[in-house]
């Protein structure tokens, strides 16, 4: 059976109402694309209680952004963002003052939205209001200075101007981020109620936007169905007309029916995947490793007898890095184990933290620890996140066992261990976990440094704590990287979490799919692709 | 006694299925009881150097994703699943039949509450309130055996009701009553070992279910921890390499795991033979 | 008629006890789905607070609780948060597919059942016998999970017979307009007999595997029922008479083994609707089952509440149906004249 059979697909979109039917007549194959997934999108809203990753996915590619991270190739050709370009997509320029302050933003003058109407300052002021009107939101854009809708002010139709209270390099990184995408403040204004200003219950299911896509349909959990928004003016056409993108929460279903050219793009492919599908050469398998993304082993700092930096050393020398990178990551990765001891390696970080499997010297320093014959400990990890975590708190327990350490292994459901982690009771455990910006401050800011549960270490030391504060604001570039790098000489020395890995982003295509660009946000950008 | 023997005998002999079914089971038994100090390798030790690797004469079922030998960890799994199922149904069985046959001894108010609350646990997806207890107990065996417990109390519960309601007007309870026994005396002495037959047919036939169940609650993810070997954590690991041809991860404890089950339903059928030769024929 | 009212009262306790016993068990679930939800890294114990609030949480339990019924009375079930529709749509949306897969996979299994139970029971202890009870105690015994996925790499990804092993329906075909929500009888009514086709060959590996699973009680039922009344005196009467041996056994023996068969279908029918889980997961089925599932790891209260009551209430429906069915077909009452 012809599975893309045209008849039957005209006649789908005819009878759906999704696009005139000569149109339909002129679809191929080669116009079409079709998209596996694990999860679906739970809202095409990009700010909501519990809105997931693959919401990114639904909103990247049906709304605009002011600005947008700049494109750079990656050794092996893949496209990957550049973090430190940033570029207008719904702003065709921009300018920021000298003492950073402003930041002035000029709209595309012939941009519109899906319903023809003009893109407006008004609908820019709307849609970056709404961010800071939302907890969730605010606590992003605050980030970048940006707290108050007072900071967004209409010059005239096309210019916006943002300010800020002092210059911030965070600004521009998140108008590119994930959260301000520009709506058709018009079309959401209608649905807006007393209870519910920001029309947050209508922009849950619908789009009112002007990005490259359409959406035609959505079945919740089960499929989407996208199209090609042709009068799109803030970058070249899509190569594709229409996207089906459907959810398939079994991967190897999803690997399956890509292997036999049922489907164009299988996204999130487990590890072993990814490895026997590139050998068997059926189909494209990009890998990259995600940056910002990590995968680590936390200890409880604050909590006996993790709270012993010895200890922590100890662990970080008896973890058997290269037996759990081949046989649970099977090296689809990059290894943030090794490298440089003790000191930077650059000002990049995640990096490698420095340590080797040595259980003679991990033996040495558990025993200086106090801890000669070693300790009991729960070591925990999700559920969700079994395919590697399982494996790798095996090759853990057998290691540690070896210096003393017995570790009781702990598979928690899902939701049950951000609420754990969050009130600091599990003293052991594996995580990953992802910063949208590159730089090492920001990071450690998440990562090393608070009282919330993405301080994975629970790391409290005052030092530290007084360089992430010195290096917000510091525009000095050689004062604020020898902060940063003190900082990373401390996480390297103090190791509050044990770095493993950037896990790589796997994602299996056919031969004919070309333009592939890894985003920040690990989901896919549908405009740059096209059939071959 | 002696004459049930004689016609267990008659049973075994009569019926080849049920032969092979009491074979089986002492082969599980079998594994279950020496197996750890039989099988060739250690079944939780890692060997990442020899991952992956298919059967061989070294490795009769091959090994896993952590090298570690497939055929030891099947016939050492043989014991925790064993050991689940026979605690869940014996605690099931227990409960069931005393709370049950209370309620058939007493009636009144005992016996409107117990039923309305049998109703109700009835009335549940059991899988799904299964994973629901074990989510909310905590994961691990214990949880497992009391979820797998719970959902197979209404059956012993609503049987031995009906045994005992049945029973306890005949003659010789009232005897015992009028030869002044306490009810406590009349239900254990007179009515419990009565019913007990019956209720060991069902244990049975719930044994293959019970085993099914906690290797259902492994396969998603709940219950017996890491790296304890058992069927269903098994099945699962070794599904998401079977696309890839590396099918023996999965197949093997599959198969073990529909060969207890197996057993356990065909001695139900050969138990209930026994117990209740009316239904044969 | 006052008996039909006092059984659909009767049921009213039991659904209230279900409401009850799943409000409990999904708030003993350990873990905050404050917490859980408010997922983003920036987020700080300000913006779960907050997240708290929207989502009631930060209410008593009881209070929590009245809540929940009131929304229930209003015929409500809440919201679910990570597909962030209504449950209630959610249901409607999935229900049909659990439903259609339940039916085929009930209707394979009644169909091979029956004549094997009749079978084995016409000659007990026969090959054919043994062979019977062996066939379906070994289908009881596979592992819907483990058996699903060898059908998946057998048939589909080694032979290439079974089509893709995901969803309900070619997802490039039409999907005929919703009347009933399941695709085999809506494509008929749009007269859609490739659509037909599709949704009919999408359907066969994921029933086929649960009707492995229910065979078993129904032939060994079939055959126990069949057997007892084959031995009773009007059989004997009736075969002393000369009647023809297919009379006999249809219309004399079958219908009156037919009591304890129904009751063992209603069972079964019920069993199966809610254990589907694991057939929908290993089929990417787009069932209720799945999504009780995910809810129940999310963290996701309402979704889960909602498919134990409506699943309580599908149970007790089908049994009440039985009861009634008991009342036709009892020869005694004389309702289902000689056939």
């Amino acid at each position: 059976m012809n599975r893309r059979d045209l008849g039957k697909l005209a006649a789908a979109a005819g009878l759906m109402g999704l696009a005139p039917m000569r149109w339909a007549h002129a679809q191929t194959r080669a116009e079409s694309l079709r998209v596996l997934s694990e999860a679906g999108p739970n809202s095409f809203d990009p700010i909501g209680v519990g809105v997931n990753r693959s919401a990114i996915q639904a909103h990247w590619n049906t709304y605009d952004r002011l600005l947008s991270f700049g494109t750079q190739t990656r050794p092996d050709g893949t496209l990957t963002f550049d973090y430190y370009k940033i570029e207008g997509e719904l702003a065709e320029r921009y300018e920021v003052t000298d003492d950073g302050k402003t930041i002035t933003l000029h709209l595309r003058p012939d941009a519109t939205f899906h319903d023809g109407s003009p893109v407006t300052a008004e609908d820019v002021k709307w849609s970056l209001d709404r961010v800071v009107n939302t907890p969730v939101g605010k606590s992003q854009f605050s980030t970048g200075s940006m707290t108050s809708a007072d900071q967004f002010t209409v010059v005239d139709a096309r210019t916006i101007r943002i300010t800020v209270p002092r210059a911030d390099r965070f600004t521009l990184p998140n108008l590119a981020g994930t959260y301000p995408v520009i709506f058709n403040s018009k079309l959401a204004k209608e649905h807006a109620t007393a209870a519910d200003p920001w029309a947050a219950e209508w922009l849950k299911t619908n789009v009112a936007g002007g990005g490259p896509f359409k959406l035609d349909t959505h079945t919740p959990g089960q499929s989407l169905t996208l199209s090609r928004f042709d009068a799109w003016k803030n970058g070249a056409l899509p190569g594709f007309r229409r996207v089906l993108w459907q959810m398939v929460p079994n991967a190897q279903t999803r690997r399956t029916s890509l292997e036999r050219g049922d489907a164009d793009i299988a996204q999130d492919l487990p590890p072993q995947d990814a490895v026997s599908m590139a050998q068997e050469g059926k189909v494209k398998v990009v890998g990259v490793p995600m940056s910002g993304a990590f995968q680590f082993i936390g200890m409880n700092n604050t909590k006996a007898p993790f709270d012993n930096v010895k200890v922590r050393q100890a662990i970080a020398y008896a973890l058997p890095y290269q037996q759990m990178f081949d046989a649970a990551l099977f090296k689809r990765g990059q290894p943030l184990f090794g490298g440089k001891p003790n000191e930077a390696d650059g000002t990049q970080f995640p990096q490698p933290l420095g340590y080797d499997t040595d259980l003679g010297k991990a033996k040495a320093l558990l025993t200086e620890a106090g801890f000669p014959v070693g300790f009991e400990t729960t070591f925990s990890f999700e559920l969700s996140l079994a395919t590697v975590a399982e494996p790798v708190s095996l090759l853990v327990q057998e290691s540690l066992a070896k210096i003393g350490i017995r570790v009781t292994i702990n598979k928690v459901p899902g939701g049950q261990l951000g609420t754990l982690l969050q009130n600091k009771e599990v003293p052991f455990f594996f995580e990953g976990s992802a910063a949208y910006f590159a730089d090492p401050d920001y990071f450690f800011r998440i990562f090393y440094n608070g009282p919330t549960r993405w301080n994975f270490g629970s790391y409290a030391n005052p030092e530290f704590q007084a360089l992430v504060e010195k290096t917000r604001f510091e525009s000095d570039r050689a004062a604020y990287e020898a902060d940063v790098t003190r900082m990373i000489n401390l996480a390297k020395q103090e190791v509050p979490i044990i770095l493993l890995w950037q896990p790589a982003l796997d994602t299996g295509m056919q031969k004919s799919v070309e333009g592939y660009k890894y985003l920040f946000h690990r989901m896919l950008e549908l405009r740059s692709l096209k059939r071959a | 006694m002696r004459e049930r023997l004689l016609l267990l005998r008659y049973v075994l002999a009569e019926n080849p299925v049920n032969l092979v079914a009491l074979l089986l089971l002492v082969l599980l038994l079998g594994c279950a009881a020496v197996g750890p100090a039989l099988v060739p390798f250690d079944p939780i030790a890692t060997e990442t150097a020899v991952a992956l690797q298919p059967p061989s004469a070294l490795h009769w079922f091959g090994t896993d994703q952590l090298g570690r030998d497939v055929f030891s960890r099947v016939v050492v799994a043989a014991r925790l699943d064993l050991a689940i199922a026979f605690a869940a149904v014996l605690l099931s069985m227990a409960v069931g039949a005393v709370i049950g046959a209370s309620m058939g001894y007493f009636r009144g108010p005992l016996d409107t509450i117990g039923s309305r609350t049998t109703d109700v646990l009835m009335a549940f997806p059991l899988f799904v309130l299964a994973m629901g207890m074990v989510a909310a107990l905590g994961n691990s065996v214990s949880s497992v055996v009391y979820a797998t417990a719970v959902i197979n109390l209404p059956f012993y519960i609503r049987l031995s009701r009906a045994e005992v309601s049945v029973r306890r007007s005949l003659g010789y309870i009232e005897a015992a009553r009028v030869g002044g026994s306490g009810h406590a005396r009349i239900l254990r002495v007179f009515l419990l070992p009565n019913i007990l037959p019956a209720l060991v047919v069902q244990a049975s036939v719930n044994l293959g279910w019970a085993v099914l169940n906690t290797a259902g609650l492994s396969f998603i993810g709940l219950g017996v921890r890491a790296p304890a070997p058992e069927w269903g954590i098994m099945v699962a690991e070794g599904a998401q390499f079977i696309v890839s041809g590396r099918w023996w991860i999965a197949t093997f404890p599959g198969l073990a795991l529909m060969l207890a089950v197996f057993c356990f339903n065909l001695l139900g059928d050969g138990l209930r033979d026994v117990v209740d030769p009316r239904t044969r024929t | 008629m006052g008996f039909l009212v006092g059984r659909l009262l009767g049921l009213v306790p039991t659904l209230a006890g279900v409401v009850v016993v799943t409000f409990v068990l999904t708030h003993l679930l350990p873990g905050d789905p404050a917490v859980f939800f408010a997922n983003s890294v920036t987020a700080d114990a300000a913006t779960i607070a907050a997240v708290r609030q929207k989502l009631g949480l930060d209410l008593p339990l009881w209070q929590q609780f009245f809540v929940y019924v009131g929304q229930l009375a209003h015929g409500d079930l809440g919201q679910s948060i990570s597909t962030g529709q209504p449950v209630a749509a959610d249901l409607l949306q999935r229900l049909p597919a659990s439903l259609e897969l339940t039916l085929v996979a009930f209707a394979i299994a009644i169909a091979v059942a029956l004549p094997l139970g009749i079978a084995a029971a016409l000659r007990p202890g026969s090959l054919l016998d043994h062979v019977c009870r062996v066939l379906s105690t070994a289908g009881v015994s596979l592992p819907t999970f483990v058996s699903g996925l060898l059908l998946i790499y057998l048939l589909y990804y080694l032979l290439g017979w079974a089509p893709e092993p995901i969803g309900r329906i070619d997802p490039f075909a039409i999907m005929p307009p919703r009347i009933t929500g399941l695709l085999l009888i809506d494509t008929l009514l749009a007269g859609d007999t490739e659509g037909f086709g599709m949704a009919a060959r999408q359907i066969v590996l994921p029933a086929v595997t649960m009707a492995l699973f229910a065979l078993a009680p129904l032939a060994r039922m079939t055959r126990a029922a069949m057997l007892g009344v084959l031995s009773s005196e009007f059989i004997r009467t009736a075969r002393a008479n000369g009647l023809r041996r297919r009379t006999i056994i249809v219309s004399y023996a079958l219908r009156n083994a037919l009591l304890p068969i129904v009751t063992t279908l209603g069972m079964i029918f019920s069993n199966m609707l809610g254990a589907n889980v694991l057939v929908e997961r290993v089929f990417a089925w787009p069932g209720v089952g799945s999504y009780a599932l995910d809810s129940l790891i999310s963290l996701d209260y309402a979704p889960v509440q909602g498919f134990m009551l409506v699943m309580a209430g599908i149970f007790v429906l089908v049994n009440f149906v039985i009861d009634l069915l008991y009342a036709v077909i009892d020869p005694r009452t004389g309702l289902l004249t000689h056939a």
